[in-house]
């Protein structure tokens, strides 16, 4: 690569960073974007989101034809091909990125594919394949963060991350998750649709913590029969190698053989990889690298966005500070102010949430209003016979403002974006009560959920007076 | 006997230990934590590969290790021998290790086994000052300091100034920030000093809180990152679009009030807004002045300077930020008028030029600063009202007997201004080498704050650079400042014929409101007799 100027050099290409290169790329800025990959779209594309999704629906259809049993519809045991469904999974991923990789042709996007390291506050220097030095006006740091490791854990292709689960290098018996989040339990849930038996462990009080409870304990029950142990509070001290799998000891709990072992103990962010402090741009000692609301690190003319700026690493998060970047870079006077972030947990029965949350509410003392619609009074819900779920709204006390709302139940992923609008819209329990939701849908449990925070819902028993 | 080493811990390389959790003579079991390291991502510990008793430890808190690094050595025990019960140092969570949020996860502070015992350093006496801003922190910790080293920085309006570490040791936690204010006696951090006496026991530390290490493979909260969820019922009611226009305004939501139906602010109650506060301005401007003369100035121009060709913009430094808006008031509020004159100084640079060798010797220079900072002191000696202040309620003046210089310097940064104190006392090599001595100090910005404080008379010269004359700002609150331009060979008449003659330039502001234009006259005529012919300062 001979050597390149422009207005803005993007590092990463993932969600965050493509979004930022084909923004600041519309606004007429030169762009360069620099991944040290061969395909766009970083984690999130190739070894995350999508990926783990191709797998989810494939394990729920699996999941749902069988439940058909008890409506009088069987079909036999499925005949598994791993090699064809780790084929399907690989053309969703590549319809996507070659897709991408379209699009940055059509804005002119230059694509430098190597490893960028800053090498002054104007200069990115690009090692591998497309050795050469960048020179730019703005920067956009997108680089992302990796699974982290657990040092204590040998070398073994049966020790694997969320990257390596993805792979599908074999059908497992026995899969023991290291660390109840959500990339752990999504990947337990194709695991275990496709044969595993499961064994969780986790050092804090519960799964999936960030969660309100109450929400979780839906989950958890519907998904008792896929877990053998779920180890709370658990500690895992030892693992070898062993020929018969990797032999697991715990604090307190039996040891156990499994012949695989996924390592889902969070993310750490790539802030100290990437030369910044050559660029005087401040890294914290976790790796982060702050910002201001236009995503402005210390050096004003270089900013960080995703999962490398700060929690929550999502991708839905870093494409809208990608776009407000991007848009400063431009001049213009664009400013991160989204009040909230929704975060959703692609699991059977899928849970999501967003905004405050009861147990936050509890710890800061706001005073809240909550109205809960179980699911068992959609006649959707029931019709679908999936009628564990429930819809939960929390709503401020005074003023009834949505203040957010946590939904578990089939497809919740998908409802939890009325939430967010409404909580950025400013929307009280009657606008959204008063709102037609079409029936009968799941979404309608929202309205419904709305109407009983008012007092005004007829599709519960009567309710005490307020 | 066998030799424990750093096992492959992965993808690390000179981590630090930042606990030792066994000592010499202790019976370990095995898997038992030895050392806890801590890299840029995670802390870990490292078990004991098998029971025994600790013979020697090798390693001590704050040194870097990889693979292969020695730990300790251990005999070992009897395949059957039980180790006795583990000390039990409180580990840190499993999650925590990995995942970034470590800061809350590190355990709690056992016993390391080399240092001295913790101890708080807390700021020393810095002089006059109170609530100085911490501007740096210098160590982090798990950092090993050297006495003397530097461990912050503080500032006060005037200077900068570190602070150093009374003793070696290890930054155990810091207890500061950078924004913190700070006096004597407050605390910097805590340290486990190597060597030195422990000062004070440091407060315990409560052990990690399991509970506050979330850690993120459950997918961390969801507050937005700059504007915490506890206040979202207090945000004012508008949509994101309407929260984008006034992000381009420039408005404060906040103040707005909406129209629409339960408050909400729509774009026209942003817009009405604006204009009300664009209108109200000029209103409120004369009003805030009541009888005096209002400021009823148009606003400043706004200009998109990038539409005409490239810009950077380059913040002000510190200094500029701290010295222009004094400048300011400075020029505002004092009625300066400047007095200008020359003095003639063909002997005086004669004589100079002949001492030179003689300071050169001596390791300074003799500059003429130094001579016009002593004809100077010779002038207000004769005028005493240049050599005085204002009282703060403009009744009297005071008049100070004691003769302090201020000597503007240029530095990278910007302007210092450094005294010379008591110049009357000094000679005029005393002089000289005070001034080489400051003006050293001032571009190493290593000016204390006292060392700008009491003047009584500035002096700033421009000779070394060029110009004939210039205006400068008195420095409040003084009464007069000295400027000084390059001196020129110039024909002057002494009565039969042009002679060439050395004329330096002086610029004299001075406070009107204290010194009326014959006084300052007579000043400058004074002062440039004395330059004419120093022997007058001994009269």
């Amino acid at each position: 690569m001979a050597d390149l100027d422009c207005d803005v050099v993007v590092l990463g290409a993932g969600p965050g960073g493509y979004s930022a290169a084909f923004r600041a790329a519309d606004l007429g800025l030169t762009t360069v974007l620099v991944e040290r990959y061969p395909t766009l779209g970083g984690v999130c594309l190739n070894v995350g989101c999508i990926p783990s999704k191709a797998l989810l629906h494939t394990a729920a259809v699996m999941d749902a034809a069988r439940a058909l049993g008890a409506h009088g519809i069987s079909f036999g045991e499925p005949k598994i091909d791993l090699d064809k469904l780790r084929a399907f999974k690989e053309k969703v991923v590549g319809k996507l990125t070659g897709g991408l990789a379209a699009m940055a042709k059509m804005r002119k996007v230059a694509v430098v594919q190597g490893v960028g390291m800053f090498a002054g506050a104007n200069q990115l220097a690009v090692g591998g394949k497309d050795k050469g030095t960048v020179r730019f006006k703005s920067a956009i740091i997108a680089a992302g963060s990796q699974s982290a490791k657990l040092p204590f854990l040998p070398e073994d292709p049966r020790i694997v991350d969320s990257t390596g689960a993805l792979e599908l290098k074999g059908a497992a018996d026995k899969l023991l998750i290291i660390g109840g989040g959500i990339i752990g339990l999504e990947m337990g849930t194709v695991y275990s649709t496709l044969g595993a038996r499961l064994d969780v462990v986790e050092m804090m009080d519960g799964l999936m913590l960030g969660a309100d409870r109450d929400l979780v304990a839906v989950w958890q029950k519907f998904n008792a029969k896929r877990f053998d142990r779920v180890m709370l509070k658990s500690k895992t001290t030892k693992a070898e190698a062993t020929k018969a799998g990797i032999r697991v000891s715990f604090e307190g709990q039996d040891a156990q053989t499994y012949d695989l072992v996924l390592v889902s103990v969070g993310r750490v962010p790539n802030g100290k990889k990437i030369g910044a402090d050559k660029a005087g741009v401040k890294v914290d000692e976790r790796g982060f690298i702050p910002t201001d609301s236009q995503m402005r690190t210390n050096v004003p003319h270089i900013y960080a966005i995703g999962d490398i700026a700060g929690n929550p690493m999502l991708a839905h998060k870093a494409v809208h500070e990608a776009h407000v970047a991007a848009e400063a870079a431009a001049g213009r006077k664009s400013h991160f102010d989204a009040r909230v972030v929704p975060s959703v947990a692609y699991t059977d029965p899928e849970i999501a949430w967003v905004g405050l949350t009861e147990e936050e509410a509890k710890k800061a003392g706001t005073r809240i209003g909550v109205a809960k619609f179980p699911w068992s009074a959609s006649g959707r819900a029931i019709a679908n016979a999936r009628d564990e779920g429930f819809t939960k709204l929390i709503f401020d006390a005074d003023s009834h403002r949505l203040l957010g709302g946590g939904i578990v139940g089939t497809g919740a992923g998908d409802l939890i974006s009325e939430l967010a609008l409404a909580v950025e819209m400013g929307a009280d329990a009657t606008d959204i009560g008063k709102t037609i939701h079409p029936h009968p849908t799941v979404s309608e449990s929202i309205g419904m959920a709305a109407e009983l925070f008012e007092g005004v819902c007829t599709d519960l028993p009567p309710q005490r007076k307020k | 006997m066998k030799q424990v080493n750093v096992p492959d811990i992965g993808d690390f390389k000179d981590v630090e230990v930042i606990e030792v959790l066994v000592k010499a003579g202790d019976t370990i079991a095995a898997e038992q934590s030895l050392i806890t390291v801590e890299s840029d991502k995670a802390t870990m510990e490292i078990p004991a590969p098998g029971a025994g008793v600790v013979r020697e430890v090798r390693i001590k808190v704050g040194d870097k290790v990889s693979q292969g690094t020695p730990i300790l050595v251990l005999d070992e025990a009897d395949a059957g021998a039980t180790a006795k019960e583990a000390p039990a140092p409180a580990p840190a969570p499993e999650k925590a290790k990995a995942a970034p949020a470590s800061e809350s996860a590190k355990p709690a502070p056992a016993p390391a086994a080399e240092s001295a015992g913790p101890m708080t350093v807390n700021v020393p006496d810095i002089g006059d000052f109170k609530d100085v801003a911490v501007i740096e922190v210098l160590v982090k910790p798990g950092d090993s300091v050297a006495p003397e080293q530097s461990l912050i920085t503080v500032e006060s309006d005037k200077a900068t100034m570190e602070i150093p570490s009374p003793a070696a040791g290890t930054v155990r936690e810091l207890k500061l920030k950078v924004g913190d204010k700070v006096s004597q006696g407050s605390a910097i951090l805590v340290m486990d000093a190597t060597g030195a006496a422990p000062v004070l026991p440091a407060q315990a530390k409560p052990a990690a809180e399991p509970a506050a290490a979330s850690e993120v493979s459950a997918p961390p909260r969801p507050p937005v990152p700059k504007e915490p969820l506890e206040a979202l019922h207090a945000k004012p009611h508008a949509s994101p679009s309407v929260r984008k226009f006034a992000r381009e305004l420039g408005v404060d939501l906040t103040r707005v009030t909406g129209s629409g139906p339960k408050g909400r602010i729509a774009h026209t109650d942003v817009q009405a807004f604006v204009k009300s506060a664009l209108s109200a301005v000029p209103a409120a401007a004369a009003a805030a002045k009541g009888g005096a003369l209002p400021f009823n100035l148009p606003a400043w121009p706004e200009v998109d300077f990038a539409k005409f060709g490239p810009v950077e913009a380059r913040p002000l430094t510190r200094l500029q930020r701290l010295s222009g808006p004094n400048l300011h008031r400075n020029w505002v509020s004092i009625p300066h008028v400047t007095q200008f004159d020359e003095a003639d100084i063909t002997d005086l640079e004669a004589f100079r030029k002949a001492n030179t060798a003689e300071t050169e010797k001596q390791g300074f220079k003799l500059t003429m600063l130094a001579f016009l900072v002593k004809a100077c002191v010779t002038a207000l000696r004769q005028h005493p009202n240049l050599n005085a202040s204002l009282d703060r309620g403009g009744e009297s003046l005071i008049l100070k007997k004691y003769y302090n210089i201020g000597v503007a310097v240029d530095t990278p940064d910007g302007l210092v201004v450094p005294v010379v104190r008591d110049a009357d006392r000094k000679g005029v090599f005393d002089v000289a080498r005070e001034l080489g001595e400051i003006s050293k100090l001032a571009r190493d910005k290593k000016l204390k704050p006292g060392d700008m404080q009491g003047g009584t008379f500035s002096i700033s010269s421009l000779g070394g650079i060029g110009g004939s004359a210039f205006t400068p700002i008195i420095n409040a609150p003084e009464v007069a400042i000295l400027g000084v331009s390059r001196s020129v060979l110039r024909p002057v008449w002494n009565g039969k014929e042009f002679a060439p003659r050395l004329m330096l330039p002086l610029s004299l502001s001075y406070d009107h409101r204290i010194i009326d234009g014959a006084a300052a006259a007579r000043f400058t005529t004074y002062l440039a007799s004395v330059l004419a012919d120093i022997r007058r300062s001994l009269l």
